[in-house]
């Protein structure tokens, strides 16, 4: 720790600028507009809120769950300390997330690597400079038995962030390890991300085709729903969607939409919203905006479990509630005076507890230098520990329900959600939305609007537009890096188990899943056999594209090798 | 090339702008590039999933004075020093190469040593980036 040992130098005297200080004194905020741009009286007053508003909010844990799904809240039990981890390899992933175990996290939480997410095997050549960059690659069962080792998964609650069509496959993974290592699969509890369909807007168009996310996406829903009924089988992204750059509502209106192409697949399938929909779950961003934020999951609560009770038919309080997970705003930290994101993400934090949250991730403060250094990932862990046991703030549900303006801007975002739902209806329904590229016209318009507002100053982001400093010339807790030679060996041990496994049981099962896919069977019950067979993400993926018309490899390099 | 250099008739700076690899992070990118547009300069966005050696050859055809780069997966010190050899092998010395995306500071010497011109990370303004180009670019 040379830093520690560094002297601190004294103040040296500055020419200030008195007239800038006066005018300082002075200043108001430029601005009274929401983060949205919603427009708010300077204040709210009963008028704002007649009593009989009160039937439309209800009490925490009463229909429509304005004010949170349960009525003891935190009380009965605190959100789960949840830190993303995925990094390097499968070993090297399992250890950080003991770390953080050992540290108080409550939830273990590993994310998929680029090459992953896009369905590659880690020697796949366009994979071999990524693998590890960003997330964890799993191959095959093996990395998936590394990842998970000397874990008691009866024990834990884990979150599996694939959120592309190659979900599918770490659901069999995880499905297939856990069988060897002797658990049942109905008592196992956890989450996978699942959301295909928004994932084209995360970079992985060729891994995600449209008619191919929503088949998978909705195989994993059934899987679960019939084989493994604690998992939590989606968590639909919103969080992505507010990260290209829309506003409030609009993450809502669509992460809704997208949701519910999963929901009428179920549907179609045979199934009722009541036989699988209480294991529904959402992610969401919380940004800046403390007000704007909670009063945003408020509204999603009452939009949901009315979408749920009276479009579906919903009976079950289960199936009606917006059950979700928070992931402070990425998008909001900067590089420039990097410790003041440490603060960014406690006030976003902050509002996701004010709303009610299931589980929370925090960003590190160098989430926009790196990936989370093992201080920075301690650090966000303790951001929530400080929320969780210094503040108070789990004594009371919904601290801020009844609050004028609150509750007016809950309703204000309520009404704005269902503008926006009903201009995508106008464009034929999400899923025209999606394949005219209207949507994605709606995210490049809004990205380029959110970097005006910041070149124009129309938002302040500090160390940005306002009291800027010098550019730091190195990160202040360093830089983490992967370690190249444990790529290495995982690449060298998925060719290894590519020559090694038993060819004629390999292709018998591979091509069993690719007969199942034509047969547009859900997949994951040959996905597992084949997993057990050695079978890779790559081939699985690469057979079930086979067989929906799509080419083996997105990247269009390699051949099937069946 | 012929084409390309007609186009510049006008004097308009010409840039490439670019992804690399498998990362798909492109918000920045496009944005940047739909800026840079209205500052005057003419922009070719490539898109996504392209090899150093994808880009140079675009760089040739398209006859640009700037190559811009985003990287947000952690991969520009894998990627750059194959840019920047592509580069050289295409002779396009006189081309100024800038990057963006998630990139550590401590990182910004390093890709400098290695040929990149500038570096502009997450949290850059637009203006920069103009000036920068306007200033530096070299013909």
């Amino acid at each position: 720790m040379k830093a520690a040992q560094k002297t601190v130098p004294v103040t040296q005297e500055k020419d200030v600028d008195w007239d800038k200080y006066l005018a300082a004194y002075y200043e108001k905020p430029k601005s009274s507009l929401t983060w949205s741009g919603l427009d708010v009286k300077e204040v709210y007053t009963p008028a704002d809120l007649p009593p009989e508003r009160y039937k439309d909010i209800g009490d925490p844990g009463q229909y429509p769950f304005t004010r949170g799904i349960h009525r003891n809240m935190f009380r009965g039990r605190y959100w789960t300390r949840r830190e993303v981890i995925g990094m390097g390899s499968p070993q090297d992933t399992h250890d950080r997330s003991k770390l953080l175990v050992e540290e108080g996290g409550s939830g273990l939480n590993t994310i998929a690597d680029i090459p992953y997410e896009m369905g590659l095997d880690a020697d796949h050549p366009w994979a071999q400079n990524e693998v590890g960059l960003t997330g964890v690659c799993i191959t095959n069962m093996y990395d998936m038995e590394t990842m998970t080792a000397d874990i008691p998964l009866d024990k834990v609650s884990w979150s599996l962030i694939t959120a592309s069509t190659a979900a599918v496959v770490t659901m069999a993974q995880y499905a297939a390890v856990a069988k060897k290592r002797g658990y049942d699969l109905k008592k196992l509890r956890g989450t996978v991300q699942n959301d295909p369909v928004h994932f084209r807007y995360c970079g992985f168009r060729p891994a995600s085709p449209l008619d191919l996310s929503v088949k998978l996406g909705t195989d994993v829903i059934e899987y679960c729903t019939k084989e493994m009924p604690l998992w939590y089988y989606t968590t639909v992204n919103l969080y992505d969607l507010r990260e290209q750059g829309v506003t409030a509502p609009q993450e809502v209106a669509f992460g809704f939409l997208i949701a519910r192409l999963y929901i009428d697949e179920m549907i179609r399938r045979g199934y009722k919203v009541d036989d699988f929909m209480q294991r529904f779950a959402f992610y969401v961003s919380c940004h800046i905006d403390i007000f704007e934020e909670v009063s945003k999951i408020r509204a999603a609560r009452r939009i949901w479990a009315k979408l749920m009770k009276e479009h579906y038919g919903a009976q079950k309080a289960s199936s009606q509630q917006f059950r979700f997970a928070v992931h402070t705003a990425g998008c909001s930290l900067v590089p420039q005076q990097p410790l003041n994101n440490l603060v960014r993400v406690a006030y976003q934090a902050l509002a996701a507890v004010l709303g009610g949250v299931q589980s929370l991730h925090c960003c590190s403060y160098d989430e926009a230098t790196c990936l989370p250094t093992e201080t920075g990932h301690t650090q966000a862990l303790r951001t929530q520990q400080i929320l969780a046991y210094e503040t108070g703030v789990t004594n009371v549900s919904d601290p801020l329900g009844g609050s004028y303006y609150v509750e007016n801007l809950t309703s204000r975002l309520e009404e704005e959600i269902y503008k926006i739902m009903d201009e995508v209806d106008k464009v034929g329904g999400m899923y025209q939305a999606i394949e005219k590229e209207w949507l994605d016209r709606v995210f490049e318009k809004e990205a380029l609007t959110r970097q005006k507002e910041l070149d124009n100053r129309d938002k302040i982001l500090v160390g940005v537009n306002m009291f800027t400093a010098e550019h730091e010339t190195a990160a202040p807790l360093g830089v983490q890096r992967i370690m190249k030679a444990s790529v290495k060996r995982q690449i060298e041990m998925v060719k290894k188990l590519k020559k090694e496994r038993n060819k004629t049981l390999w292709k018998e099962k591979i091509l069993a899943l690719k007969a199942a896919a034509e047969r547009r069977e859900n997949v994951i019950p040959c996905m597992i056999t084949a997993t057990e067979a050695g079978a890779t993400t790559g081939e699985m993926m690469g057979a079930v594209r086979l067989a929906f018309g799509y080419p083996y490899d997105p990247m269009e390099i390699i051949q099937a090798p069946f | 090339m012929k084409k390309a250099k007609e186009k510049n008739k006008d004097g308009k700076i010409k840039v490439l702008m670019t992804k690399v690899g498998l990362d798909g992070h492109d918000r920045g990118v496009k944005v940047i590039a739909s800026l840079l547009k209205e500052a005057g300069m003419e922009v070719v966005y490539l898109g996504m999933y392209l090899m150093p050696k994808d880009i140079v050859d675009a760089a040739i055809d398209e006859d640009v004075d700037v190559i811009g780069i985003s990287l947000l997966s952690a991969g520009h010190l894998v990627f750059t020093p194959l840019i920047v050899e592509e580069m050289k092998k295409g002779g396009l010395d006189d081309v100024l190469l800038i990057l963006g995306g998630v990139i550590p500071p401590e990182d910004i010497p390093i890709l400098k040593e290695m040929g990149v011109h500038e570096v502009f990370p997450a949290g850059s303004l637009t203006e920069p980036i103009v000036t920068y180009i306007r200033n530096h670019v070299r013909r």
